[in-house]
C-alpha cells in the first residue's frame, strides 16, 4: 500500500482545540442552558456513618423557588433497579456486590452521601432550601481506616455483606518463591504506604437532562468519558427506550480517571427531568468534587525482597491492603493488572501477590491517572532500599537487574512478554544526561556544608497497549467511521471522548497524512450517541487504538478514492496519488482534480450505493501493540532546617512509540509529572478518626502551582516497533506511574546519610523534619 | 457553594457607612476586598443578614505621609500599598511583608484594613502592625473617633477590638528609624499560601550593641505573637550568631503553637526558631547596609 509523505505526524502542529479552549469559547456542561432550566442541589450527610431515622422535607417543599423535592425513598419508587451496567464502573465489581440506593434511604456511609435532591428555579434557591431539610441520623462508629475495617468489632457498612471487605484476591505465586527466598543472601522487609489523594479536574461532574414529554426523548449533556454507557444506564434505570436517549458531551475540563459513566447524582437529575418534563441541571461544585466525586490511591503493602549481596533482586513477596472507600469503585478491578506487571522490566525470578480491598466510611476509590501505579512505587522503593542496604548506587542496581532485549528472560515471571521494552536504553540515556559520579562528588561537598541534595531514578513499563498476547488474542476493539463529504472534507468520527488529550488534533494529523490532504481538510467529530460510535477515552489507549483506527480507516478511504479517481482519470489506481487534497496521476500535475470534484463527478457515475463508496466503518483491534516505558530522574535540594523540598531538575526519558505530536506528548508528560510532584509534596485527602473530611477546599487540599514545578527535560529513546503500521503508544499516565518513585527516591537519597529510609509517599516539610529526627513525630490522621 | 440570601448596602461615605453600622450592629458585616469573607459566605460558614460594601468609600483609599507616620486608608488595596514609594521607604517592613500576601490578583482586591480587621493569626499585616507599633483609628456614629494601639487591636482568632458599630478608617504606620534593619521570614506550603509560621523583625544597632528589637511571630498563637523573650535576649547584646541563636531558642520556648494539616506543633516551634535566626541575620545585614 502506498501512503503519502508524512507531513503532520511527528510535528508539533498547533492544536485544533486551541482556538475555542484558549479563547474561553469552549462548551462545557455548565455552558448548556436550555430555556426553562431548573437547578438541582443535594442535601448531603454531615456524618460519616449512621442510620437515617427521619427525613423531613416539608420546609423545603414550601420554600421560595422550589419546584420539587425528592427524598431517597421517592427516587427509589420512581427508578428501576440497577441493571447489568450499574452506574458504570461499579458494575464491573466482583460479587457479592452490596445493595445501595440512588440517594440514601436507610443509611449514610460517608460525609457527603446524598440524601435529598432539591430542584428549584436557581441553584441559589435550591441550596437555600437544602438548609430547610431536617435529617435525623442515628450515628454509628465511623470505620475510618483499613485497620478499623478489618476489626471484627467495627460495625458493618453494608448490612448485606458479612464483613467490611469488598474483595479478597486469591494469593498467586510465580516461580519457586520458597526456594528463591530460602537461598537468597538476604531478605529485605518493608511496610510501604501510599496516601489517599485525588483527581482534581478543573471541571467537576455535571449534567443537563432535558426530557421532552411530547416525544419521550431524553436529551442529556454530561461530562463523562463513556457516553453510550450513560445512555444504556439512563435507559435501564428510567425505563426508556435507549433509542430515545440522546447523550452528548462538548468540551470536558479533565477527568484523570474520574467521570467514568454515570453517578448517583446524575441519575437523580435525569429522573427529575423525566418526572417534571423540564430541563434540569446539576453542576458539581468544588466542595462536592473534593468531598464526593471519588478519591484514589490509598494502599499499603507488606513487601519482602530476596536479594543477593551483589545487588540481584531475585524475588518479591507482596501483600496489599487497599482502602476502597464507601461504595463499589474500581479499586479491586486493578488487582489483576497490578499483579501481572509488578515485576516490571526486571529479571525477577519468583514473586507472590495477594490483596484485600476493604470498605471504609470515606470517598469511593476511583481511578486516578495510573491507578495501578502502586506496583511501580513499591517495586522501585524496594530497589532503592535494597541498594542502600547493600551500599550500592540505586541506578546501578536497576541496571544490573533490568532485562536486555537480546538475552533471556524475555518475559516477566508473570508471563507478560517483555518484547519491545526499552528500559535498559532509557536508564542508560539517563546516565548520559546526568553525571552521577560528579553528582556524588557535589553531594559530598554539599553535605559537608550542611546542605542536602539528592538524586532519584525510577523506571516503569506501562501496558498501553502492551504487546499482543502470544495466543493471538486481539488487544482490544475500537471503531472509527470515516467519510468524504461533498465539499472534499474528510470527516473522521471517533468513539473517543476527549477531555484534554488533544485527540482531535492527533487524529487529524494521522488522517491528513494517510489521506494526503491538509490538516484543514480534516474534521474529527465525537461526543454524541446519535452520531458517533461507542467508545471511551481512558487507559492511555487513545493514541494506539483511536490512532490505529484512524490510520486504517484513512487507508481504506484513500484506496476507495483512488479507485474512483482511476475511473474518472482513466488511469490505474496505482499510478495515482493524493497531494494536498488533489488527486491526480503521479508526475502529471495538470491531471489532478480536487476531492470535492471527485465526489461530485464520481457519485452519479457509479453504482447505487455511491455514497457508501466514500464512507467506511473500521473496527481496529490494536495490531501488535508494544510497551510504553521510561525512566525519570529527579534532583532535589532539601532545606535542612525547614524540611522544604525544592525540585531542581527533572529529566524524563520516555518511549511512547511513534510520536504523533511532540507538543501534545510533552504536555502530557509535564502534566503527569506536575501531578506526581503534587502527590509527594502537597496533595493529601485527609479524614479524621470520626470520618470527617478535613481537606474539603483548596485551602487544605493543595495542588502544585507553576512555581512548584521545575523545567522538565524530556527525551525519547528509539522505540522497538512491533507493528507494520501502527506504533503509537500511550503517554498520558507514565509520569504519574513513575514520578512519585523518582521524587521519593531523590528525597531519600538527600537524607540517606542521616539513616533516613522512606517507606511512604507523602513527604511534606513536617514529615521531612520528623524523618530527620529534628522533631518528634506527631500522630496525624 | 452559593451565598445565603442577604441584604446589600453600598454607602458612599464614611458617615453613611457608620450610620448603617449603628443601625444594623452585629447583623451588618463589612465587605472590603472580600478575599476572606466571600469564600466563607460561599461555604455558608458566614451568613450575614446584611452586607455593607465599603468599596465606594474613596475617602479611605489614600496613603499620606505625615511627619512621624504614614497614614493608610483602610480601603487601600494591598497591591496599591506595595507600589507606594512613600510607604515602602517609610515603613520598609511592609515592603518585605506585602509580597508574601497571597498572589497579585488577591492583593489587587485585598485591603490593608480588611486584612488587619480579619485577624487571621497566620496573616502578615497584623505582625507588621504590632512590630512597628501601628495605631488603628476607628469611627462610630455614637462615639466618634477612637485610636487603638496595634497591641490591643488583635484580640484573638478572627476577633478584633472594634465595637459592632465601629468602622476602621485608617492605620498609622510610624516611620521606621533610619538605620533599622528589617526582615519578614515566612514558611508556607506554597508561594502565596498562608504561612505555617512567620516572623517580622526590626533590629537597630547603636555602637555595636542592639538597642531596639522587635520579634513578632505569625502562626504560633491566636494572633500576632510578640516574643518579648527573644527581644529581651537581643537588647543590649552584640549582634551575631550567638545572640541570634539564643534569641531563636527563647522564641521557641515561649510559644505553644497549634497543630493542623499543614504543620505539626513541633514543626511550628522548631521552624519559628529557624525563622527568627534567619530573620535576625537578614535584618542585621539590612541594618549594616544602611551604614
Amino acid at each position: 500500500m502506498t501512503s503519502a509523505v508524512k507531513r503532520y505526524v511527528g510535528t508539533a502542529v498547533n492544536r485544533v482545540e486551541d482556538l475555542r479552549i484558549l479563547t474561553g469559547t469552549g462548551r462545557y456542561v455548565d455552558d448548556v442552558l436550555p430555556t426553562g432550566t431548573l437547578h438541582a442541589a443535594f442535601v448531603r450527610s454531615q456524618v460519616a456513618h449512621g442510620r437515617i431515622v427521619k427525613v423531613d422535607v416539608e420546609g423545603a417543599r414550601g420554600a421560595q423557588g422550589v419546584i420539587a423535592v425528592f427524598t431517597g425513598q421517592e427516587i427509589e419508587d420512581l427508578v428501576l433497579g440497577p441493571g447489568a451496567h450499574g452506574l458504570g464502573s461499579d458494575s464491573l465489581m466482583p460479587s457479592p456486590q452490596p445493595a445501595y440506593t440512588v440517594l440514601c434511604t436507610d443509611k449514610v456511609r460517608l460525609v457527603g452521601d446524598p440524601i435529598v435532591m432539591i430542584v428549584a428555579e436557581s441553584r441559589h434557591l435550591a441550596e437555600d432550601a437544602c438548609e430547610l431539610v431536617q435529617v435525623d441520623i442515628d450515628q454509628l462508629p465511623a470505620v475510618a481506616t483499613a485497620a478499623a475495617a478489618l476489626d471484627p468489632s467495627s460495625p458493618l457498612i453494608f448490612d448485606d455483606l458479612a464483613e467490611n471487605v469488598i474483595k479478597r484476591a486469591a494469593p498467586v505465586k510465580f516461580g519457586d518463591v520458597e526456594k528463591v527466598f530460602a537461598s537468597a543472601d538476604r531478605v529485605i522487609s518493608a511496610h510501604i504506604d501510599m496516601h489517599r489523594h485525588q483527581n482534581v479536574p478543573m471541571e467537576g461532574r455535571g449534567i443537563v437532562a432535558d426530557f421532552d414529554p411530547s416525544t419521550g426523548d431524553l436529551t442529556v449533556t454530561t461530562g463523562t468519558r463513556r457516553l453510550h454507557l450513560v445512555r444504556t444506564i439512563l435507559a435501564e434505570r428510567l425505563g426508556l427506550d435507549p433509542a430515545r436517549v440522546h447523550v452528548r458531551a462538548g468540551d470536558i475540563g479533565g477527568a484523570f480517571g474520574s467521570k467514568f459513566a454515570s453517578s448517583r447524582e446524575e441519575l437523580s437529575v435525569a429522573l427529575a427531568s423525566k418526572v417534571l418534563g423540564r430541563p434540569v441541571k446539576w453542576t458539581e461544585d468544588r466542595s462536592e468534587n473534593l468531598l464526593f466525586s471519588g478519591q484514589a490511591r490509598e494502599e499499603s503493602w507488606d513487601v519482602e525482597a530476596a536479594v543477593s549481596n551483589e545487588g540481584d533482586i531475585l524475588g518479591l513477596r507482596v501483600a496489599m491492603i487497599r482502602d476502597s472507600g464507601a461504595y463499589p469503585g474500581v479499586g479491586p478491578l486493578l488487582d489483576r493488572l497490578f499483579e501481572r506487571i509488578l515485576p516490571g522490566p526486571y529479571k525477577i525470578q519468583a514473586y507472590s501477590f495477594e490483596s484485600i480491598s476493604v470498605i471504609t466510611n470515606k470517598a469511593t476509590y476511583i481511578a486516578y491517572r495510573a491507578p495501578w501505579a502502586g506496583e511501580t512505587f513499591l517495586r522501585e522503593r524496594m530497589f532503592d532500599l535494597a541498594a542502600r542496604e547493600l551500599g550500592l548506587e540505586p541506578l546501578q542496581v536497576r541496571m544490573r537487574n533490568v532485562v536486555k532485549r537480546d538475552e533471556p528472560p524475555f518475559d516477566m515471571i508473570t508471563g507478560q512478554s517483555l518484547v519491545s521494552v526499552t528500559n535498559r536504553e532509557s536508564l542508560e540515556r539517563i546516565t548520559e544526561l546526568v553525571d552521577f559520579a560528579e553528582f556524588r562528588r557535589l553531594q559530598t561537598q554539599a553535605r559537608a556544608e550542611g546542605r542536602l541534595v539528592g538524586v532519584g531514578v525510577a523506571t516503569y513499563v506501562e501496558a498501553s497497549p502492551g504487546p499482543r498476547p502470544k495466543d493471538g488474542t486481539p488487544l482490544g476493539a475500537e471503531q472509527a467511521w470515516i467519510r468524504l463529504d461533498a465539499d472534499g472534507t474528510v470527516v473522521l468520527t471517533t468513539g473517543q471522548m476527549p477531555h484534554g488529550q488533544s485527540i482531535q488534533t492527533a487524529l487529524s494529523q494521522i488522517v491528513a497524512d494517510e489521506m494526503g490532504v491538509t490538516l484543514e481538510q480534516v474534521r474529527v467529530e465525537y461526543g454524541d450517541t446519535d452520531t458517533a460510535p461507542a467508545g471511551a477515552t481512558g487507559g492511555s489507549r487513545s493514541a494506539s487504538f483511536a490512532g490505529g483506527a484512524a490510520l486504517v480507516a484513512s487507508r481504506e478511504l484513500r484506496q476507495n478514492v483512488l479507485n474512483a479517481a482511476a475511473e474518472i482519470l482513466e488511469a490505474s489506481p496505482e499510478d495515482l496519488d493524493i497531494v494536498r487534497g488533489m488527486v491526480g496521476v503521479k508526475g502529471v500535475p495538470g491531471s489532478a482534480i480536487s476531492l470535492a470534484q471527485l465526489v461530485q463527478s464520481a457519485a452519479p457515475a457509479t453504482s447505487s450505493d455511491a455514497e457508501s463508496r466514500f464512507e467506511s466503518v473500521i473496527n481496529y483491534t490494536g495490531g501488535e501493540g508494544g510497551w510504553s516505558s521510561g525512566t525519570h530522574c529527579a534532583i532535589v535540594e532539601i532545606d535542612a532546617e525547614t524540611g522544604a523540598t525544592k525540585v531542581n531538575r527533572w529529566i524524563v526519558v520516555d518511549d511512547c512509540g511513534v510520536v504523533i505530536n511532540p507538543a501534545v506528548v510533552n504536555g502530557q508528560i509535564r502534566g503527569a509529572v506536575a501531578q506526581a510532584i503534587g502527590a509527594v509534596l502537597l496533595e493529601h485527602s485527609v479524614y479524621d478518626d470520626e470520618g470527617q473530611f478535613l481537606t474539603g477546599s483548596f485551602m487544605d487540599y493543595l495542588l502544585p502551582t507553576a512555581d512548584d514545578i521545575p523545567e522538565i527535560e524530556i527525551h525519547h529513546v528509539e522505540s522497538v516497533l512491533l507493528d507494520a503500521d501502527v506504533n503509537f503508544r500511550g503517554i498520558g499516565e507514565g509520569g504519574m506511574v513513575v514520578g512519585p518513585s523518582a521524587l521519593c527516591g531523590a528525597i531519600e537519597d538527600a537524607l540517606s546519610h542521616l539513616g533516613v529510609r522512606v517507606y511512604e509517599q507523602y513527604l511534606p516539610p513536617t514529615r521531612i523534619l520528623e524523618l530527620m529526627g529534628t522533631i518528634e513525630p506527631e500522630r496525624r490522621p | 457553594m452559593k451565598l445565603s440570601p442577604f441584604d446589600y448596602l453600598v454607602p458612599d461615605s464614611v458617615d453613611a457607612a457608620i450610620e448603617m453600622l449603628a443601625q444594623y450592629g452585629e447583623d451588618g458585616r463589612l465587605l472590603a476586598g472580600g478575599q476572606s469573607l466571600l469564600p466563607m459566605m460561599a461555604f455558608r460558614l458566614a451568613a450575614p443578614a446584611t452586607l455593607i460594601d465599603l468599596n465606594r468609600l474613596t475617602e479611605l483609599t489614600h496613603i499620606s505621609a505625615e511627619s512621624d507616620a504614614i497614614r493608610v486608608g483602610a480601603m487601600v488595596r494591598e497591591r496599591a500599598a506595595e507600589r507606594s514609594g512613600a510607604l515602602l521607604t517609610g515603613v520598609p517592613l511592609l515592603a518585605r511583608a506585602l509580597p508574601l500576601i497571597g498572589h497579585e490578583a488577591i492583593r489587587t482586591r485585598g485591603t490593608i484594613g480588611g486584612s488587619l480587621s480579619h485577624c487571621d493569626p497566620a496573616s502578615e499585616l497584623p505582625a507588621v502592625a504590632v512590630a512597628v507599633a501601628a495605631t488603628m483609628t476607628a469611627r462610630s456614629q455614637a462615639r466618634g473617633e477612637r485610636v487603638i494601639a496595634a497591641e490591643d487591636f488583635f484580640v484573638t482568632h478572627y476577633t478584633n477590638a472594634l465595637e459592632a458599630d465601629e468602622l476602621l478608617t485608617h492605620v498609622a504606620f510610624p516611620l521606621t528609624d533610619p538605620g533599622t534593619g528589617v526582615a519578614f521570614e515566612e514558611m508556607a506550603r506554597r508561594h502565596g499560601d498562608f504561612g505555617m509560621v512567620g516572623v517580622a523583625i526590626l533590629l537597630h544597632i547603636a555602637v555595636g550593641t542592639i538597642d531596639h528589637a522587635r520579634v513578632v511571630l505569625t502562626g504560633v498563637a491566636d494572633g500576632p505573637f510578640r516574643s518579648e523573650a527573644a527581644e529581651h535576649v537581643l537588647i543590649g547584646a552584640d549582634p551575631g550568631s550567638d545572640c541570634f541563636a539564643a534569641a531563636a531558642n527563647a522564641a521557641r520556648e515561649a510559644i505553644d503553637p497549634p497543630s493542623d494539616l499543614h504543620a505539626s506543633a513541633a514543626y511550628r516551634r522548631e521552624v519559628a526558631g529557624i525563622l527568627v535566626r534567619r530573620g535576625l541575620e537578614h535584618a542585621l545585614a539590612d541594618a549594616l547596609g544602611h551604614e
